[in-house]
């Protein structure tokens, strides 16, 4: 037992790079060999959904993307996952970007489900209107006026030529907002500037660090659902019934998550066991 | 696949394993990657600032495309200005001004934002630096202004509501949905909280009990941060992982292969030849 016991004080102090190893392993192994475990839909991602699923074609969405590549493996897939969703309903998507690297984003994410998936038209179907640095500024002014913020859309033509701006003149026009945020600007901006002053129903897909923080105003119903992180987008793919890089990562998530916690558990017992020692010395 | 998404690909691989050298100890490949990437976003985020605000919102409605011929010594004074800036700069200041939808009338209430803004550059001079505090008050200012209102909206009078729970016509118990007794662990919870950051009473007795529930909760809401924050990294590791296997590929001739042999064959002889210089 005592030699059980030196052990486990010893794999305490392991050094750090095995413990990188290790991870390293848990997270690329199911990426070659996929586990398939299974995946339950949430009540906020359930709550996303429901929302969505409640448009009608026609109805107008309003997706803001911020975000980058830095945290793409997280809100990207729910981006693409959205706006499959959308699309596949024949609702009209306007895109706006409050992070410059978003507008790259959301052109990749078009040109996967829009393009090459279901043949829309740009400016019938949807439209791309691009970034404008102003964080909580250009939400106020999307709120007032989108022409005082954005004359022209991303591909420089003006928005009075594009048919589906056509009566389109503030946030209050939409009938559904989507922030997909990685940080400032984001989610909360549009909470505090748009979906709460107009009242335009709001939900959010969001970085998983940034859950907590988005959490309370969702209990409260500001926010209808939340997509949070690898695992929201894993949900809304399994909801909306198409696989995609959302899902190809849970395997690896989940058993990364089992190896972090059992080095936690691990950690702890070898910091009692040489905490009682040191009391009985 | 074209040369040039080959190229970016092998660039991709070498930063992001640049990166990763470092879980083994600082070395000149996770200094190149650093500075690679202090340099190119500071110099991303000005183009992409100046490109997409500067140019088209400011010098766009201080100088729109006039509408037929410019008349008046004002606006031909104006727009010589206009014209000496083309010369200098063509990229910026196009012949003929700049039509980005602001209409063909100036907009000189814009110059108060453009001086602001050039105040604020003044920064820089130890002499004139004062000035900048012009351009920095209006932008607190404003700030402020823009926000007092919506976070009294959204984060008090919103959360307020939220917190207002109801008892009747609802299950006693539920994990999914709402019950009692769920919203008497928020009602609870944010009571204890809030108590818990009243520092104007000591924290002893009945009350230092309420507020040590206080601490019990604060303690599972940074633990569920603490979870979320890990689930992130995770997932943000699982991204690379995911492009360097797909880089790994022969359409990128092997490039996460090539370039991971590569460093460990030249990280280790580093090791190797800096543990003989200590022991030599």
């Amino acid at each position: 037992m005592e030699k059980f016991l030196d052990f486990i004080v010893r794999a305490g102090s392991l050094d750090r790079r095995v413990i990188f190893v290790v991870i390293a392993l848990a997270v690329m192994l199911p990426l070659f060999f996929p586990l398939g475990l299974p995946i339950r839909p949430t009540n906020s991602s359930q709550q996303v959904y429901d929302v969505v699923e409640e448009l009608e074609a026609g109805d107008k969405a309003l997706l803001s993307f911020e975000y980058g590549p830095s945290t793409k493996p997280e809100i990207h897939p729910m981006a693409v996952a959205l706006l499959r969703h959308l699309l596949s309903k024949d609702v009209k998507v306007y895109i706006t970007c409050l992070w410059p690297d978003g507008q790259f984003m959301a052109l990749e994410a078009l040109e996967q489900v829009a393009d090459k998936q279901y043949g829309k038209v740009y400016g019938e179907d949807y439209v791309l209107l691009g970034y404008r640095p102003g964080a909580e500024a250009i939400i106020k002014g999307l709120v007032s006026n989108i022409r005082k913020v954005f004359t022209v859309d991303s591909q420089g033509d003006f928005l009075d030529d594009i048919p589906m701006m056509a009566g389109v003149n503030q946030v209050k026009d939409f009938d559904f907002l989507f922030s997909a945020s990685a940080g400032y600007p984001g989610t909360v901006e549009w909470v505090q500037y748009a979906a709460d002053p107009v009242g335009v129903t709001m939900s959010t897909g969001t970085t998983s660090i940034q859950v907590n923080e988005v959490m309370p105003y969702v209990q409260s119903g500001q926010i209808k659902g939340i997509l949070g992180g690898m695992p929201g987008a894993a949900e809304y793919e399994s909801l909306i019934g198409q696989a995609g890089i959302g899902t190809s990562g849970m395997d690896a998530q989940s058993v990364a998550h089992i190896v972090i916690v059992a080095f936690i558990i691990f950690g702890n017992i070898s910091f009692f066991i040489e905490r009682r020692r040191s009391k009985k010395y | 696949m074209n040369g040039s998404e080959i190229f970016g690909a092998w660039v991709a691989v070498f930063l992001t394993l640049g990166i990763f050298s470092y879980l083994y100890k600082d070395n000149p490949f996770y200094k190149i990657a650093e500075h690679v990437f202090v340099g190119v976003s500071a110099g991303y985020w000005m183009a992409m600032a100046f490109w997409t605000q500067v140019q088209p919102n400011l010098f766009g409605r201080l100088w729109p495309t006039p509408e037929g011929e410019i008349s008046g010594f004002m606006l031909k004074a104006w727009y010589g200005i206009y014209n000496f800036f083309g010369f200098i700069l063509p990229s910026v200041f196009p012949n003929g001004g700049i039509d980005k939808g602001h209409g063909h009338d100036p907009h000189f209430i814009y110059l108060l934002p453009f001086a602001l803004g050039i105040l604020m550059l003044l920064s820089v001079s130890s002499k004139w630096s004062w000035m900048a505090r012009l351009g920095i008050a209006y932008t607190v200012g404003m700030a402020a202004g823009l926000r007092a209102y919506a976070f009294l909206n959204s984060n008090v009078l919103g959360q307020i509501k939220g917190t207002a729970v109801s008892f009747v016509d609802m299950p006693l118990f539920s994990l999914t949905g709402v019950s009692v007794f769920n919203n008497l662990i928020i009602l609870v919870g944010t009571i204890t909280g809030l108590l818990y950051f009243y520092f104007s009473k000591e924290h002893k007795g009945a009350f230092g009990k309420v507020t040590r529930v206080g601490i019990y909760f604060l303690m599972v809401s940074f633990g569920a941060s603490f979870g979320f924050a890990v689930m992130g990294r995770i997932s943000l590791l699982i991204g690379r992982f995911t492009d360097l296997i797909s880089y790994g590929s022969e359409t990128y001739h092997y490039a996460s292969i090539w370039v991971l042999v590569l460093m460990i064959v030249l990280l280790t002889v580093w090791t190797i030849k800096g543990d003989k210089k200590a022991t030599g």
